[in-house]
């Protein structure tokens, strides 16, 4: 029982590194309406421009921060160069599928080639370990939650009680009629895009740092996870990713201590393709079917 | 021609035949009948572990280091026939996926998480096909009489592919042109309208996935009998990316189409990796190779989405007839 | 093939096999997120007419056409054809019964020619299965063969000879309507569901199609019609029914509804 009460500590540091990514990831599907299959080059990507900061001495914390400035900067790049253009070119949802997936073979392998093929390591400390009844987590980790509550909370206030996060909300729920109204939908889809590539670079780097020690193609699997956390909770619903990225996370850890660690992801895929297969407007949605 | 250039030969054109097979599989789902399929891969997968199985003996064998199901020691050809059956089976679940309700690129990214998901659950879960070792020893059709390292093994090997290839492509065509094949290609356009002309969508969907996943499963087999092993390394999801960028490049909904891509990126692509020397850290210039790939596909879905050899307009107006007979309706004949 | 026949020229209101009606629905009903579409519809379509469904904007008339036709489900109500209860019976089944529709936005197949949407359109091909496909291949190649024939003399009377390899996608509004029709026509229907097949057509040629439909009437097939132009409801249509906010307002022909004063009111202007 303890074991499984320590896998649920497992499975928040999960769950935080799931929901800082599956929100970035779902916002980029309510603004664009485009399943970002690249977000886990940029995550990676980000998370060894990191790591060639942190070698030079740089803090890590510090490190985040400039991979997060780096994933908002290229992820505009992205959209304005590639991914609009395509959509302008009525290239379709399965054709903006294999875009987003043909740019995330691009980044995934320049980081490989780059990086180089072995696995890196973050220059940091972890910090003491504190101890609550079953659970176990080393400074690090704590931060890395507190890091994605302070990210949550800061999603939840621009969306709720800022005009942009109104401004964002009315462009992703109806384009057209945002526009009408008067908001500038280009310049909100374009800061859209900074924000949630801002988060993408954060969060590969929290992956990486949570990963000890990791290579370019440490992400490959993760990007499945992030997916199934943001149907999970309905695509294109940020607080619906948060929900999903709790749910996959500790959901994932418990069965690791339960059936084995190696089909870890296994678990969170069997998951998605249910939701997919039964539910794929997400399992936390209330919807009337029409 | 000496021994070392001929197996080059032969190694080179299996490999383009599987992929030619392969890739007509896919263009017949993808291509034709506009079924976003991007996890094909796991009907070549399934081919290839169905026919290692049947073919190889008991998994006590040779000092039992391996463990798989089946070990049926099968002549050939039924290791191969379970192959492209094993690989029509396979494409009943995934029929589940890709279904009209589910928009396609959900259902293209569920097939994606699908292909991820097997190549996982393989790769774990050893008792099955023996985990992320693979399957190694896998005997050659025919190695209890012919020696299967011989030249001339080889060679009768790669036409005999060759010679399976061409027959695919004759079915695959014979589908594409016939009225099937026009009313796949109305669905590929417009599913609804398509219903709505009396055509049973769900049907043609599952049928043309039963097709493509014997034919994958078949290339299996072919890929399997010639290399005599398989893993989960094999068939990883990048390798269905291989699959799709042949048929954005070589031409989508045509067949000579699909196996010119075929041979252009696959087989192209690792022949020309033979002739650059390999420099900077392992792995560099494979990974090299992927970026070009992607940007292949960007570049082609940019500039020419119907690939390099286009689907070719079906003319018809030649067969009606010249004009002459009256009108066989009974109007007033208003004809200004 | 399309020829006039001996059907009966005048089909009268008396009640009888005869006149058995073609489709009826009863209290045909369809709510979605809370907006009663349609609401309690009950209609008649008799056999060897052409009917028309008129009325305002947003009055149901689309819904209906695409409950019909199986495109949508019905909340509830019941649809029966051809004495045949096909409420819960899919849309492709419908069309090979006989129950076929055009669609109001344009919805030929683009990527196809002319003559291939003619073709793809008509049922019962042998060719158009996978064991047919492979080995029924003679017999599919004559029956293409017959149906070219009844699709070149659609194409001189629509005056799209000339377009018959060009890609339906490539053509101007008003020729893939008349593609449009003339798909629906080579399905050999007995009941046709037209969603204003004048919308955005010459004049010219929608006489042409005007007459195409009085043939196809006076040669048996049943018509019902969505059609916002009266001058087009007058020449064509009758009985004409008149639908409003989701229910049946008001039955008959046009010189009829114009005296009745409450469809005059919610509805025609003069």
């Amino acid at each position: 029982m303890s074991l499984i009460l320590e896998s649920v500590g497992f499975g928040l540091i999960t769950a935080a590194i799931l929901a800082i990514s599956a929100v970035g990831f779902t916002m980029q599907f309510a603004i664009t309406n485009v399943l970002n299959l690249s977000y886990s080059g940029v995550m990676i990507s980000a998370a060894f421009i990191a790591y060639g900061l942190n070698v030079v001495g740089l803090n890590i914390w510090l490190c985040l921060v400039m991979a997060g400035i780096y994933g908002a900067v290229l992820s505009f790049l992205l959209n304005r160069f590639i991914f609009r253009p395509f959509q302008r070119r009525n290239a379709g949802a399965v054709g903006m599928v294999i875009v987003t997936l043909a740019v995330g073979l691009v980044l995934t392998n320049l980081t490989l080639a780059f990086g180089g093929p072995d696995n890196v390591s973050y220059t940091l400390n972890n910090g003491p370990t504190f101890t609550a009844g079953p659970f176990v987590m080393t400074a690090i980790q704590l931060a890395e939650i507190a890091l994605a509550i302070v990210t949550m909370l800061g999603v939840h206030a621009l969306l709720k009680f800022t005009r942009l996060g109104k401004a964002m909300r009315a462009t992703a729920a109806n384009l057209s009629l945002a526009r009408a109204s008067g908001i500038r939908t280009e310049r909100v889809i374009a800061i859209t895009w900074l924000i949630t590539g801002f988060l993408c670079g954060m969060a590969g780097t929290v992956f990486a740092m949570d990963s000890g020690s990791f290579g370019a193609s440490s992400i490959a699997l993760f990007l499945v996870v992030i997916i199934a956390a943001a149907v999970v909770g309905g695509v294109g619903r940020p607080y619906g990713a948060m929900a999903g990225a709790l749910i996959i996370g500790v959901v994932m850890e418990v069965s690791a201590s339960i059936i084995s660690a190696d089909y870890k992801e296994a678990v969170a895929f069997v998951i998605l393709l249910l939701v997919l297969a039964l539910r794929p407007e997400g399992v936390l949605v209330r919807t009337s079917r029409a | 021609m000496s021994n070392g250039t001929l197996y080059y030969l032969t190694t080179i054109f299996t490999y383009a035949a599987v992929d030619m097979m392969a890739c007509l599989g896919l263009n017949l789902q993808f291509g034709v009948s506009g079924i976003t399929n991007f996890g094909f891969i796991i009907y070549q997968a399934v081919g290839a572990y169905v026919a290692a199985v049947l073919s190889m003996p008991g998994d006590a064998a040779n000092g039992g280091f391996q463990t798989y199901i089946g070990g049926l020691h099968m002549p050939f050809p039924f290791p191969w026939i379970g192959a492209a059956l094993a690989g029509a089976i396979i494409a009943v679940p995934t029929g589940l996926v890709v279904r009209r309700s589910l928009r396609p690129d959900y259902a293209a990214v569920a097939m994606l998480v699908t292909a991820v998901f097997l190549n996982t659950f393989v790769n774990n879960f050893r008792p099955l096909f023996n985990g992320a070792a693979g399957l190694a020893l896998v005997p050659a059709p025919f190695s209890g009489i012919f020696n299967s390292q011989s030249a001339s093994y080889q060679v009768y090997y790669t036409l005999f592919a060759l010679f399976l290839v061409g027959l695919v492509y004759l079915v695959v065509r014979l589908i594409s042109e016939s009225p099937y094949g026009r009313s796949l290609r109305a669905m590929r356009d417009d599913e609804l309208t398509a219903g709505a002309i009396g055509k049973n969508t769900d049907k043609m969907r599952m049928t043309i996935l039963l097709v493509g996943g014997a034919i994958g499963g078949l290339s299996g087999a072919m890929l399997v009998g010639f290399i005599n092993l398989w893993a989960p390394s094999a068939w990883t999801y990048p390798e269905t990316i291989v699959l799709i960028a042949a048929i954005i490049v070589g031409g989508r909904g045509n067949h000579v189409g699909a196996m010119f891509g075929a041979l252009l990126v696959p087989v192209g692509f690792l022949e020309v990796t033979r002739y650059i020397p390999p420099f900077g850290p392992p792995g560099l210039v494979p990974a090299l190779e992927w970026v070009v790939t992607g940007i292949l596909i960007l570049a082609f879905l940019w500039a020419r989405p119907e690939g390099i050899l286009r689907e070719r307009r079906r003319r018809l107006a030649k067969f009606l007839p010249v004009q002459g007979p009256p009108p066989l309706l009974g109007s007033s004949g208003v004809d200004s | 093939m399309l020829t006039a026949s001996d059907a009966p020229a005048e089909a009268t209101a008396s009640p009888g096999s005869l006149d058995e009606p073609l489709l009826v629905t009863r209290n045909l009903e369809r709510t979605f997120s809370g907006v009663r579409a349609v609401d309690g519809v009950s209609i008649d379509v008799r056999p060897g007419r052409i009917t028309g469904l008129i009325g305002p904007n947003g009055a149901g008339k689309s819904t209906m056409l695409a409950m019909l036709a199986g495109t949508t489900p019905s909340t509830s109500g019941q649809i029966l054809f051809d004495g045949r209860d096909v409420t819960r019976v899919p849309a492709f089944e419908r069309a090979r019964a006989g129950l076929v529709r055009t669609f109001q936005l344009s919805s030929e197949f683009k990527r196809m020619t002319v003559l291939e949407n003619l073709l793809v359109s008509v049922p019962g091909n042998p060719g158009d299965s996978l064991t047919g496909a492979l080995f029924a291949r003679r017999k599919a190649k004559k029956f293409d063969r017959e149906q070219l024939l009844v699709a070149g003399e659609l194409l001189e009377r629509f005056r799209m000879t000339s377009h018959a390899d060009t890609y339906a996608g490539a053509l101007s509004g008003g020729q893939r309507r008349l593609v449009e029709i003339m798909r629906a026509l080579m399905a050999r229907p007995k009941l046709l569901l037209l969603d204003e097949p004048m919308a955005g057509v010459h004049p010219r040629l929608a006489i042409e199609i005007g007459e195409h439909l009085i043939a196809l009437k006076e040669a048996g097939t049943t018509v019902l019609m969505v059609e916002h132009e009266l001058s087009i409801v007058d020449q064509l249509c009758d009985p004409v029914i008149v639908l409003a906010e989701g229910r049946v307002l008001a039955e008959g022909t046009m010189a009829d509804l114009r005296s009745q004063q409450d469809v005059v009111d919610a509805y025609l202007i003069g």
